[in-house]
């Protein structure tokens, strides 16, 4: 039996990149402990905030909850949850049950925005669409997008001062070399704990940012927390390329994953000279804020012949 | 005995399979034998979550559950 280097116990995980075996115990503490200490080096959260969580059911976003509801209790703050439900059959409305299910037990308010009521489409319907129309974008494209720009809405209806997003250091990695794949300057500067953009958006923040995917999941497991484990049916192309470059180059060098990211933080401030400014203004069709003259969101509808149906969510209160 | 026989499920597939290996054999090399990288899973020795480096014994059940979901 192998023995927690801190404790003694039974060991649960080998955390190679550190040099440490962990127990169970050492390993909810230590991630807690993350957790805690990235909201005070980045100052993420302020004692009194009102905080939304954009939880989908999977792993990352229901420890996130957790994570928050205690944070909330000892700095005063308010907490909501907003699910996107972009309408995935089999898929979004198991997940959907078990946001349900954590939200109630945590007593924390759950809204739901739907694409189907929003864009008059589920996500299904649109990647069909896609197809038939031959587009070269895939259904991840239109995902991001779209549930981006309503996760900021939902958070801006509800008077959020910070929306959180539970990603996770491997999340976080993949963008970092999405980005430098691509070329994408503007993107990869958005990158980072924190992200503050103009008027009519709710600063993001990603409190998991340098906690390791399995961390994560194993926290979740060892809780005994109720979470959506499945694959979502439209993973692939190059994202799933890079997810599983980075697994192996961390299993045969550990502590890459982490290089990585401290190199990233160490050249952000490089990036600001290279990355062009921008007017920000109003989509023209419906109200979102955007740097150009119609919203992404609404360019990918009207390229599938789709138009949005509702400027406001209305769903989640307006208060 | 020459060989150890482990019994290996993943966790939302129903078979189960099972295995031969070494006398001295560890998760870590029943892993490897199936092409998982640790990274992307978790695994429960006879019931418990251990490390990848603990070793095997005759008659273990070892479930591989899948932690990689998202796109």
């Amino acid at each position: 039996m192998l023995k927690c280097t801190f404790c003694g116990r039974r060991a649960a995980y080998n955390r190679r990149y550190a040099g440490v075996l962990l127990c169970d115990r050492c390993l909810i503490k230590s991630v807690e402990k993350r957790f805690r200490r990235a909201i005070a080096k980045y100052k993420l959260l302020l004692p009194g905030e009102r905080i939304a969580v954009a939880v989908s059911g999977g792993k990352d976003s229901v420890v996130a909850m957790h994570l928050l509801v205690e944070h909330c209790k000892l700095k005063n703050c308010e907490l909501v949850a907003i699910t996107i439900d972009e309408g995935i059959k089999g898929y979004r409305d198991q997940s959907m049950a078990i946001v349900r299910e954590n939200a109630r037990s945590l007593g924390i308010e759950h809204f739901v925005v739907s694409f189907k009521r929003i864009f008059g489409a589920t996500l299904d319907q649109m990647a069909r669409r896609a197809r038939a129309k031959k587009t070269e974008l895939n259904p991840c494209t239109y995902c991001g997008v779209m549930r981006r720009s309503l996760l900021n809405q939902a958070a801006r209806e509800l008077e959020a001062d910070k929306l959180v997003t539970a990603h996770n250091l491997d999340d976080e990695v993949q963008a970092i070399m999405l980005n430098y794949v691509r070329a994408d300057f503007s993107r990869l500067h958005r990158l980072g704990p924190a992200y503050s953009p103009r008027e009519g958006f709710v600063p993001r923040i990603k409190p998991l940012r340098e906690i390791p995917e399995k961390e994560v999941a194993l926290y979740a497991l060892l809780r005994g927390l109720k979470v959506h484990l499945a694959v979502c049916p439209y993973v692939g192309g190059i994202h799933t390329e890079i997810r599983d470059f980075l697994n192996q180059l961390e299993a045969n060098h550990p502590n890459s994953k982490f290089m990585i990211l401290r190199m990233f933080d160490r050249l952000k401030p490089q990036l600001a000279g290279i990355v062009p400014e921008f007017e920000m203004r109003r989509c023209k069709s419906c109200g979102e804020p955007t740097s150009a003259i119609i919203c992404k969101s609404c360019e990918l509808l009207k390229g599938l012949g789709l138009r949005r149906l509702r400027k406001t969510l209305n769903s989640p209160k307006s208060r | 005995m020459t060989y150890i026989k482990v019994t290996v499920k993943q966790v939302g597939n129903k078979h189960k399979r099972e295995f031969r290996l070494g006398p001295h054999a560890t998760i870590a090399d029943l892993l490897k034998e199936l092409g998982h990288n640790r990274e992307t899973i978790v695994v429960r020795h006879n019931g418990k979550i251990v490390v990848e480096e603990e070793r095997l014994a005759d008659g273990d059940l070892i479930e591989i559950l899948p932690i990689v979901t998202g796109g």
